[in-house]
């Protein structure tokens, strides 16, 4: 891969130069349409536009100060059923991007015709403190994410590390770039030839941004694992889970709102589980009670074990429980486990296999000692 | 005039002894009531209990916590979708809840069969976000001085403040509790029907006739009512104005998985139907010049609106799960009330009254055809 990129002139901002760079790939027919945040007419929230016409790029925002749909679910939506004819262009955050690879492995979006473009990323608001008022929350923002403050985002994007730039094809590096510049980064062939046809030789060393990404991760990860080591001292166990989740209404939404939770219907909400008045009698009567409707913590145990390796640590899950419960930080602790058990990056490749799509002779024999040491040898002593 | 059992104990006293006593004597095989999940940070929610250890004072048991963390209406559907029961069980919910449940049941998605159903007149619940980690402990004094006082508390769910209907129907007995200023010391219990009075047979306490629409449930009505008109004002339900107020809805359909009424296992909208091919997304965007996604963000609010507005009980779950903070429920409560008063029909009324979409006349709603 080309280790130079190009920079672009940044004067009026990062907002208004990837827009109006973008204006010029769409009036020069690079790409057919963009998929961006957009404000939406109430000027409270963003949406994400699927557009053609240059002219509603005037209330887009490449970095809008909150998530409100995860971009990959958008994605998702446009190419689920297969790769469109049109080119197209997605503003995405890093996270969102990651989950979009994500999703494609796992056949639920198609990128061919599809160019992921990341922006080094601040972090997002919670959108429930950014409702309480949309215009203090932007300013909020743009005045934290000025100084690289997470201290007011997610608490998801308060220990990201894959801040910066994912296998998106074009990247928007905001880090070490000189004062009203930016750089603007291949990360595929694809999106090579994309400023070939723009005109944009490639022709600037990447020191300076590469050095501040790094500095900022390493950063970033000491963070994330000190916040997960606390985390896990308050809930390891299933009693200190059972606590955790103790508030869950089971409104499922934060499945519902997970891009990698694709399932058009889960399992939890399916008929499997809807059963005769005895079962449920016969149930409560083991433990003299029984939490209605049952399997709480079964369906946020049942939720990680399907989705954990694939889990991008976004953060959509807890902006959207009504309980305010932490389950994207419970979440993402679980996934670093997971996916570093299996040498795994969710988002980080569309080439690394899906582990659990994939199968190796040799592996994992740690997870094979406890039934060697434990039950085996008290099979043998019983018998 | 309804009969009714004065108990001379308080009103969560009397309602625990009540069910203990069920349950220890076999009369009921389970109650489904509110209670603690046990977990560290205070968790409230419904339960189906076996064990009468739990209605002891003290136990797991909150049956008259002004909370709802699911409406109890979706939770006795799940609990008799499949088959009725087979032996009787008690449910302690809310009015609304019970509403809810008799609509439900009218869609063939539950059986009254032998259950006791008891509520009580209702102060209101708190919202959700009231009830996480544990804030609900100290709303409670406040909460029942405001229920003693027939008033209802600031802060419950905008919805409750607004309800006129906090009497119960279909209960086979009711708790009184608003207006009541001794009920830390007394309780009443209204026996509706006969099922209600066997049930309590036994029970100490005093025969009485009475009215259950006290003075201070009149005065309650009023205060209720001038709320109601405040809060229906604030949301305009126009087409132009439904759009620009579900323009910041996230898509994902919270509002739905809450709602009592919107029992289906697939919604339409999450359904493959809505899976387009890129095609037709690149047709809308030739004709439009850009389109949203995911689609469909009003046009899921007026599917739902145009599905359950008619049988809506207003009880508040999808406002409060809004991630968006959009007033769902005042909407579809206002929306509700209009489809309602058109066809004359109260959702959870009777269980015999069909549902209007179902029925036909020859003669009706001529200023339709104009």
């Amino acid at each position: 891969m080309n280790d130079k990129g190009a920079i672009l002139p940044a004067e009026n901002g990062v907002e208004a130069a990837v827009v109006g760079w973008l204006k010029d790939a769409l009036n020069k027919k690079v790409f057919d349409a963009l998929l961006i945040p957009v404000e939406v007419p109430a000027g409270d929230s963003f949406a994400y536009l699927l557009l053609r016409d240059p002219a509603l790029l005037e209330n887009a925002s490449p970095l809008p100060p909150v998530m409100p749909i995860q971009g990959a679910r958008a994605i998702s939506r446009l190419t689920m059923r297969g790769n469109g004819s049109k080119r197209i262009a997605a503003v995405v955050r890093p996270c969102e991007a990651r989950a979009a690879i994500e999703l494609t492995k796992l056949e639920q979006a198609h990128l061919d015709n599809l160019w992921l473009i990341t922006v080094d990323c601040p972090g997002v608001l919670p959108l429930s403190d950014y409702l309480e008022d949309p215009a203090a929350g932007a300013a909020r923002f743009a005045e934290a994410s000025q100084r690289w403050d997470r201290a007011s985002m997610r608490p998801a994007c308060q220990t990201c590390h894959y801040f910066s730039m994912p296998a998106s094809d074009l990247h928007v590096g905001t880090l070490g770039s000189a004062d009203g510049t930016v750089f603007v980064i291949p990360g595929s062939p694809k999106g090579e030839r994309v400023l070939e046809d723009l005109n944009i030789p490639l022709d600037v060393a990447l020191d300076d941004w590469t050095a501040r990404v790094k500095e900022m991760e390493r950063a970033q990860t000491e963070r994330r694992q000190q916040a997960h080591a606390d985390l896990r001292a308050g809930i390891a166990g299933p009693d200190g889970l059972l606590d955790v989740f103790s508030d869950c209404i089971n409104c499922h939404n934060c499945q519902r709102v997970c891009p990698v939770c694709y399932c058009r219907q889960c399992y939890f909400e399916s008929a499997a589980l809807k059963l005769p008045p005895e079962n449920y009698l016969t149930r409560s009567e083991r433990k003299g009670a029984l939490r209605f409707p049952p399997d709480t913590l079964l369906f946020h145990l049942g939720r990680a074990s399907h989705m954990i390796l694939s889990c991008v640590s976004c953060g959509a899950c807890e902006d959207a429980c009504p309980m305010s419960i932490p389950v994207a930080q419970v979440f993402s602790m679980l996934a670093d486990r997971a996916q570093e058990t299996l040498g795994y990056v969710a988002g980080r490749s569309l080439e690394d296999p899906l582990p659990l799509a994939t199968y190796e002779m040799d592996e994992l024999h740690q997870v094979e000692q406890p039934y060697v040491e434990i039950y085996h040898k008290r099979e043998v002593q019983d018998a | 005039m309804p009969e009714g059992l004065k108990i001379n104990k308080g009103a969560e006293d009397a309602v625990r002894g009540l069910l203990r006593s069920l349950l220890e004597s076999g009369r009921v095989n389970g109650v489904l009531a509110l209670g603690r999940t046990g977990g560290a940070n205070g968790g409230v929610a419904y339960s189906l209990f076996t064990d009468p250890g739990a209605f002891v004072a003290d136990g797991a048991a909150l049956p008259l916590l002004p909370f709802m963390p699911a409406n109890a209406g979706g939770l006795l559907s799940r609990l008799t979708l499949r088959e009725p029961l087979a032996g009787p069980v008690a449910a302690v919910v809310k009015p609304c809840e019970l509403r809810a449940f008799i609509e439900l049941v009218k869609r063939s998605q539950g059986s009254l069969d032998n259950l006791l159903l008891i509520s009580s007149t209702c102060g209101g619940v708190y919202p959700l976000d009231v009830g996480a980690n544990g804030g609900l402990k100290e709303r409670l004094p406040r909460y029942w001085e405001a229920v003693k006082q027939g008033v209802l508390d600031d802060d419950v769910r905008p919805t409750c403040r607004a309800c006129m209907q906090f009497i119960p129907d279909n209960a086979d007995i009711t708790v009184a509790l608003v207006g009541e200023e001794d009920l830390d010391t007394q309780c009443t219990l209204f026996l509706n029907t006969e099922k209600g009075a066997e049930f309590v047979e036994g029970l100490e306490g005093t025969s009485l006739s009475d009215e259950l629409e006290t003075e201070q449930i009149k005065r309650s009505h009023g205060q209720r009512a001038a709320y109601r008109e405040e809060l229906f004002a604030g949301v305009e339900v126009g087409m132009q104005e439904l759009i620009r107020t579900f323009g910041r809805c996230i898509g994902c359909h919270a509002c739905k998985t809450v709602c009592p009424i919107c029992y289906c296992s697939l919604c339409y909208f999450d359904s493959q139907d809505c899976e387009y091919l890129p095609e037709i997304y690149e047709s809308e965007l030739e004709r439009k010049g850009g389109l949203r996604l995911p689609p469909n963000t009003t046009f899921f609010q007026l599917g739902r609106l145009a599905h359950v507005s008619v049988s809506c009980v207003g009880c508040g779950m999808c406002t409060d799960v809004c991630p968006a903070d959009i007033p769902v429920s005042t909407i579809f409560s206002k929306v509700g009330a209009s489809v309602q008063a058109l066809f004359d029909y109260q959702p959870g009324k009777d269980v015999t009254e069909e549902i209007p979409l179902m029925t036909f006349e020859e003669e009706e709603l001529a200023q339709v055809a104009t």
